[in-house]
């Protein structure tokens, strides 16, 4: 089937859904408070506007979407080799790409298009991070065709050293050549990821949803929930124990329970595959995204696993890349959740050649321990013993809150000391820290850009010091170790550098 | 083949970056330091000054403030000094070095084929004194940028064009 792409063409016509959906999301999301004391106030308001209004809400939301399909048309200009699209209702947005600078034509399809039964497919081009060119809804084959057709220039260049024109053979080339993933991860590993991973971030994203929830209630009734004497009368002063354990409980199934949806949602159909040397990674249960990852560019691998997931057999892994903009590094780390053993090792191998070892180890002085130790409960103890007296009139249990509070930090501060590492092997760096998901951070020594040492004066006579290593992809830093030993093993790293044209990028 | 050697290295040979002599500023970028702590301190003292006409509460504290003010001012020169003294600079065949910092010394190394550009700075008053500030820019991020102030004008270029042709060689 040969399709004739010079033409401006709109998406398929169940494309229309697709906007719809993605539109709807976007909007629920910007107006789920308003909605949330609707709901509180159900019986309060007029039930035919409020009807009403979501009916109107989804008529303008379904315009709009109509319009956008039919403002949507993309063409490949012949006579200058460029892939166009035009869209946009009443700010039009026309994205001109030369087919000679797209390097990567994706096809994925997201839950939603799944249902209507179409495709998505992105351009990615050199000289910039995000997707340049996305269609939302057209069919399979016609995006193998456009995937065909977009890629053909590349192809036709690298072929026509040999001087034979085989365009039709590569345009069959290139629409067989479907790329299978050698890596899935399966739902069981999300599962698994999701119940055993992240618990302060999703614990401080409900505390923040909380609070901003009472917020919108406190400012649309007048009244704080968090404040009400009738919770009080709820609950007895002598269970109150019983109590605030029972919502410890509760909260702490919610933030399990938020976690597993965040990560089976961001995360849903995990696909590794290989294409020329590159690995391509695509994900997402509502938005498909996909990301290309050059085992050049790499920077700093980290691979985390905690005490469960160790049980489990299941492992994060975090990869950043060199970028070209300065404030780009954090957002251009790409996450791959739940790979078991076997996985990681051989995304490793993709990306090192091998699996990186450990070498030597250097360990933290035990100061590192007595300062952190110093900060995070010395600290705090001396400004409470100052205020004790203003506040154990009204909390007497604050005594036995410190103390926990004490032990906890404690404990954690000895297992951050505990798993503190530097481990130095001829090509590889890993540095290895945290207290219960203990991160392995795995960088090549060319991959330096820089080094700092930094050496207190009153640790000179007790030779320890710190290092930090600057690479592309952030900085590793290891604090108070054996300073002769660091200096040695900086002059061997630049002399390697130094003595070679290593590419780091 | 045949040229192909691969000794074992050894370290303790290796050059190294600790036992080098660091190059001091300039000693004029003392006296740039000094006029900016000026500057700063005059605009500091014109502002309370305005702040008592205005408040007739604050008046019977003057001795007191005069005296922050005064204790202020011997801390910031002090640390500038000692930060001026701390602050050092060497070029080795292969890398650049900077040691700098007050409580903690640093000293931040940059092999040159990892520098991505370098600059040149001047600010007002080192203008003044024929001063320069080279900027080292890498990819690692601001914190693996070296700026050495306080170098004469025709030795920051010299420094910068010896960094150019550095640069380009590796390319």
């Amino acid at each position: 089937m040969s399709q004739d792409f010079n033409k401006p063409q709109r998406q398929s016509i169940v494309g229309i859904l697709v906007m719809f959906a993605y539109s709807f999301q976007g909007y629920a999301k910007a107006f789920w408070p308003l909605l949330v004391i609707w709901l509180f106030k159900f019986n309060e308001i007029n039930k035919i506007y409020f009807f009403g209004g979501i009916l109107a809400f989804f008529a303008v939301i379904g315009i709009f979407s109509y319009l956008r399909y039919l403002n949507f048309t993309f063409y490949i200009d012949q006579e200058n080799d460029e892939f166009i699209i035009t869209e946009g209702i009443f700010n039009k947005t026309k994205t001109t790409i030369q087919l000679h600078k797209i390097q990567q034509v994706n096809i994925n399809q997201s839950l939603i298009q799944r249902l209507v039964g179409v495709y998505e497919l992105a351009v990615d081009t050199a000289g910039s991070n995000k997707k340049e060119a996305d269609i939302k809804a057209i069919s399979h084959d016609l995006a193998l065709n456009l995937k065909a057709h977009l890629l053909l220039n590349e192809r036709k260049n690298a072929i026509d050293k040999n001087g034979i024109d085989l365009s039709i053979a590569i345009l069959d080339e290139i629409k067989t050549e479907e790329e299978t993933p050698f890596i899935k991860i399966s739902f069981l590993s999300l599962l698994k990821i999701g119940v055993t991973s992240n618990y302060l971030k999703s614990f401080l994203i409900i505390l923040a949803f909380f609070i901003s929830l009472f917020d919108h209630i406190k400012q649309f009734t007048g009244r704080d929930i968090l404040h009400d004497e009738k919770i009080e009368n709820y609950v007895d002063k002598s269970q109150i124990l019983t109590v605030s354990l029972l919502l410890f409980i509760v909260f702490f199934m919610i933030v399990i329970a938020v976690n597993l949806v965040k990560t089976i949602f961001k995360y849903f159909d995990y696909k590794i595959a290989r294409q020329k040397g590159s690995l391509l990674l695509s994900y997402g249960l509502l938005n498909t995204k996909s990301t290309i990852l050059k085992p050049e560019k790499v920077q700093i691998t980290s691979v985390t696993q905690n005490f469960f997931q160790k049980k489990m057999n299941v492992l994060g892994l975090k990869i950043s890349q060199a970028t070209g903009g300065r404030n780009e590094d954090h957002k251009l780390a790409i996450e791959i959740p739940g790979c078991n053993d076997f996985e990681k090792d051989e995304i490793l191998k993709l990306i090192f050649q091998t699996i990186p070892e450990k070498g030597v180890m250097l360990k933290p002085n035990f100061r590192k321990l007595g300062f952190a130790l110093f900060l995070s409960i010395g600290l705090p103890l001396i400004a409470y013993y100052f205020f004790r007296n203003l506040v154990i009139d009204q909390f007497p249990m604050m005594d036995y809150f410190v103390l926990l509070f004490v032990v906890f930090t404690g404990i954690i501060q000895f297992f951050l000391f505990k798993n503190n590492r530097l481990y130095i092997h001829d090509n590889f760096i890993i540095l290895q820290s945290g207290a219960w998901d203990i991160t392995n951070k795995i960088i090549k020594p060319s991959k330096i850009q820089a080094i700092t040492t930094s050496q207190l004066f009153w640790h000179k006579n007790i030779n320890i010091g710190s290092l930090t290593l600057h690479t592309a992809g952030g900085n590793i830093s290891f604090q108070l170790g054996n300073f002769t030993a660091i200096k040695q093993y900086i002059n061997l790293w630049l002399y390697r550098i130094e003595t070679s044209d290593s590419n780091w990028m | 083949m045949k040229d192909f050697t691969n000794e074992i290295i050894d370290i303790t040979q290796l050059p190294k970056f600790e036992e080098i002599e660091f190059s001091s500023l300039h000693p004029n970028y003392w006296k740039v330091k000094l006029l900016n702590i000026a500057v700063f301190f005059t605009i500091l003292g014109i502002a309370t000054g305005i702040l008592f006409n205005l408040n007739d509460e604050f008046f019977p504290f003057i001795g007191e403030f005069s005296i922050l003010y005064i204790i202020l001012l011997v801390i910031v020169v002090f640390f500038s000094r000692i930060s001026f003294k701390k602050k050092g600079f060497a070029f080795r065949n292969h890398d650049v070095l900077f040691r700098h910092g007050i409580i903690a010394t640093k000293t931040l190394v940059i092999p040159y084929n990892r520098v991505q550009h370098v600059a040149l700075h001047e600010g007002l008053f080192s203008r003044i004194f024929g001063l320069a500030k080279v900027e080292i820019y890498t990819a690692g991020g601001s914190s693996s940028d070296i700026h050495i102030p306080g170098i004469a004008k025709e030795q920051a270029e010299n420094i910068k064009q010896l960094l150019m042709g550095k640069i380009q060689k590796q390319l």
